[in-house]
């Protein structure tokens, strides 16, 4: 036997029972999930994993029919400051009706800067600023409402021309029922769960664009406050005085008061169930939320009057001024046919009086 | 190689076959005496086998049962480890635990509630108690305002709706793991977990080492109910970022709890009861009590901030009629009478309490004096003024 089997043959039967060893060895790792073949996917840059928390990321959101989650990513590079990631997830079942439905949620990560233009980065701000968002905890400069959420990332990602780097968040689900899209919950988890993901997913976009701070973010408290809910019933809008509403032109609006703190305020008016704005009033004075503004605040008083440098354009009115040795920054967002000036002054002042600086706006003394 | 291992191995078989004294030498216990033949050891491989599988079994009922060695000796739900109450007991280790599970009533009209007791042969009590804050048809709010607001208590910070003295700690669960109580329930406050030593305390003075331990319990406690409830923030230990401890303070004759322009009344300043202890450090509430016995203070000036606590006195600052006081339109609510003095303002954050309440109604003027003027101070200092509340004719 021996002498019958040359070397190059026992070789090759060596070689082809490891090779076969490997592959049944593979084989069995893959078929019981453990290493490497763990079958997690992980997502936006590997932040997120499969069956990591929040439901989207779970295994049940893919049991319906036809389900599948897909992703899309471009992380950003110590050459390209910007990155995008998206996951999709789409499924299908039958409701009690044995109609159709149809189920699609999309969660989107984007990092980069705020947008240029000052008034696209207004609405950009006010977006995750305003409404029912309420402060990161830990002193994280950003804010989620649950849905969408803002981080502001540290100096060392700031752009070259001096512009802070950010990672937002965004989501959007909806039910297809054929004849009616109705939007419904991405299954995020709540504003807790959204600064866990949004934290995990800028540490891994620093990591990749090569800022990353020596020790990377981290959330460890929960969110002590929530927002209270919007109120239909009024004259007086979140409780500021000098926004006064006659009893006709309140009956069809609903004010929405979201934060109420030191770094940050905001009061949405809005038409009843949400959908036309009356306007939305801003207060940022975090001094890293407060750099969102740099640039676009102009370089004199908006109106005769006014303390700080400011801009009043048809779709928005930016003011800022120094309070108490750190700027506070008003905004207000409004379609241009409502005349929203008083309203912005009463903002402003009542804000600042609020937070004990000097009046903002002409002739304010109010609260 | 091969043909010297099959050398070796056939010599010893050789050996143990031919040499049986050998074999006899050793003591009968020996496992090679016992395991002489294949079917003797096949038994015996048969009895440890079961013997270690039934073991390990147990173990694992044991274990997941929590009975036995492995008994939960974790008190209060499950939150604090021996080492915890320890530390609530100067270090003693002999501390009986009793505990009434945290649940919810089938409609969940009363929120969660459940009770912990930690009981020290020496006689000293921890009571713990889980509750939704209810204000409710007299409900308990203003007792428990009584003790838990206390002066001598210090907001645990950070945004925190929560206090701690030597005697009393309590800490609501945060919003983000449970939700904003609902606005459409509004006599219906927070979810707290609050501790209570059930000593009463002549002495002013607040021993900072006790009310960190119990800070950092409450903590504990309510860090253990948001993970119960599968939520992931954890609060961090507040001992380190706390204010330190109230004092007494020197008070001028024209600033009456340390604010500026209010004057302390004759009556309140000779009562020898001591004098003003006021809360230290930012929180949801700032007290201002004098002359305390057995708990209760003979006049208390209290600010509430946190509109989820302030709600505890929304429904009374609605009530009597006869005293109302008034202030601008949409201002607030509140009224006065020879006891007590109460404004519910609507402030940029959310209802706001301003409270001025004497034990007795002995001096009736010295409320209404006080009232307004109180309001007025205390509103500027929050952020809520300017705000002026106008008394009802004397009658």
């Amino acid at each position: 036997m021996k002498q019958l089997m040359g070397g190059v043959r026992r070789r090759a039967v060596l070689v082809g029972g490891a090779v076969a060893a490997l592959v049944v060895a593979g084989v069995g790792t893959w078929a019981t999930d453990t290493w490497p073949f763990e079958g997690k996917d992980t997502y936006c840059w590997d932040a997120w994993k499969e069956d990591s928390g929040p439901d989207f990321l779970s295994g049940d959101a893919l049991d319906g029919d036809n389900a599948r989650r897909t992703s899309k990513e471009t992380a950003p590079t110590p050459r390209r400051q910007r990155g995008r990631c998206t996951v999709a997830l789409r499924s299908e079942r039958t409701d009690s009706d044995y109609d159709k439905v149809e189920e699609e949620t999309e969660i989107t990560v984007t990092y980069g800067p705020a947008p240029e233009g000052a008034a696209p980065r207004m609405e950009w701000i006010g977006g995750y600023l305003g409404d029912r968002a309420m402060p990161l905890p830990d002193g994280l400069p950003g804010a989620t409402d649950g849905r969408h959420a803002l981080l502001v990332l540290p100096k060392g990602c700031d752009t070259r021309d001096g512009r802070p780097t950010a990672v937002t968040l965004d989501s959007t689900a909806r039910s297809d029922y054929g004849d009616t899209t109705i939007s419904a919950d991405a299954g995020l988890g709540g504003s807790q769960s959204v600064a866990r993901l949004l934290v995990a997913v800028a540490n891994r976009a620093m990591e990749k664009a090569g800022c990353a701070p020596a020790k990377p973010l981290e959330v460890v408290s929960p969110m002590a406050t929530l927002p209270e809910d919007e109120e239909d019933f009024f004259t007086r809008a979140c409780r500021i005085r000098g926004l006064e509403f006659g009893k006709d032109a309140a009956r069809d609006l609903e004010y929405q008061v979201g934060a109420v703190t030191r770094d940050l305020q905001s009061c949405s008016v809005r038409t009843q169930s949400g959908e036309g704005r009356y306007f939305d009033a801003l207060m940022v004075s975090q001094p890293r939320l407060s750099a969102l503004f740099d640039g676009a605040t102009g370089s004199k008083a908006p109106a005769r009057g006014w303390r700080g440098t400011g801009v009043f354009a048809d779709d928005y009115k930016v003011v800022r001024a120094d309070c108490a040795g750190r700027p506070l920054t008003v905004l207000m967002l409004a379609p241009s046919p409502h005349e929203t000036t008083p309203y912005f002054a009463a903002f402003a002042d009542a804000v600042a009086r609020r937070v004990g600086c000097a009046p903002v706006a002409p002739g304010g003394t109010g609260r | 190689m091969n043909d010297s291992n099959d050398n070796e191995r056939d010599q010893r078989d050789e050996r143990d076959e031919r040499v049986p004294l050998h074999e006899r030498r050793r003591p009968w216990w020996h496992w090679r005496r016992v395991a002489r033949s294949r079917p003797r050891l096949a038994v015996i491989m048969a009895v440890t086998g079961a013997l270690v599988g039934a073991l390990l079994g147990g173990a694992g009922v044991a274990w997941r049962a929590e009975a036995g060695p492995f008994a939960d000796d974790r008190a209060c739900w499950g939150a604090l480890g021996q080492d915890d109450v320890a530390e609530l007991f100067g270090g003693k280790r002999d501390i009986r635990t009793s505990e009434v599970p945290i649940t919810t009533d089938r409609i969940g009209a009363e929120g969660p509630s459940g009770a912990c007791r930690l009981t020290s042969p020496r006689g000293r009590r921890i009571t713990v108690q889980a509750h939704q804050l209810d204000a409710r048809f007299g409900g308990a709010g203003d007792r428990w305002a009584d003790e838990f607001l206390s002066a001598r208590l210090t907001p645990l910070g950070d945004g925190l709706l929560g206090m701690a003295s030597d005697t009393r700690a309590w800490l609501a669960v945060p919003d983000g793991c449970i939700g904003r109580p609902s606005e459409s329930d509004i006599d219906v406050g927070p979810t707290v977990i609050d501790l209570d030593t059930g000593w009463t305390v002549y002495d002013d003075e607040v021993d900072t080492e006790a009310r960190d331990a119990l800070a950092r319990a409450v903590v504990k406690l309510v860090n253990h109910y948001m993970a119960d409830q599968g939520c992931t923030g954890t609060i961090a230990d507040p001992g380190r970022r706390m204010a330190g401890p109230p004092l007494f303070r020197d008070e001028k004759e024209d600033s009456m709890c340390g604010i500026k322009g209010l004057r302390l009344p004759a009556a309140f300043a000779h009562e020898g009861r001591g004098g003003a202890v006021v809360t230290r450090g930012d929180g949801p509430v700032r007290t201002c009590d004098r002359g305390v016995l057995f708990g209760h203070p003979g006049l208390r000036l209290m600010t509430i901030e946190d509109p989820r606590l302030a709600v505890l006195y929304d429904r009374l600052s609605r009530d009597g009629a006869k005293g109302r006081v008034s202030a601008g339109e949409q201002d607030g609510y509140g009224f006065v009478r020879d006891d007590m003095g109460l404004f519910q303002a609507e402030c940029q954050t959310g209802q706001v309490t301003f409270l001025v309440r004497a034990e007795d109604g002995d001096h009736p003027g010295d409320i209404r004096t006080l009232l307004p003027r109180y309001v007025a101070a205390e509103a500027d200092r929050i952020g809520c003024g300017p705000l002026r509340v106008t008394l009802p004719a004397d009658g």
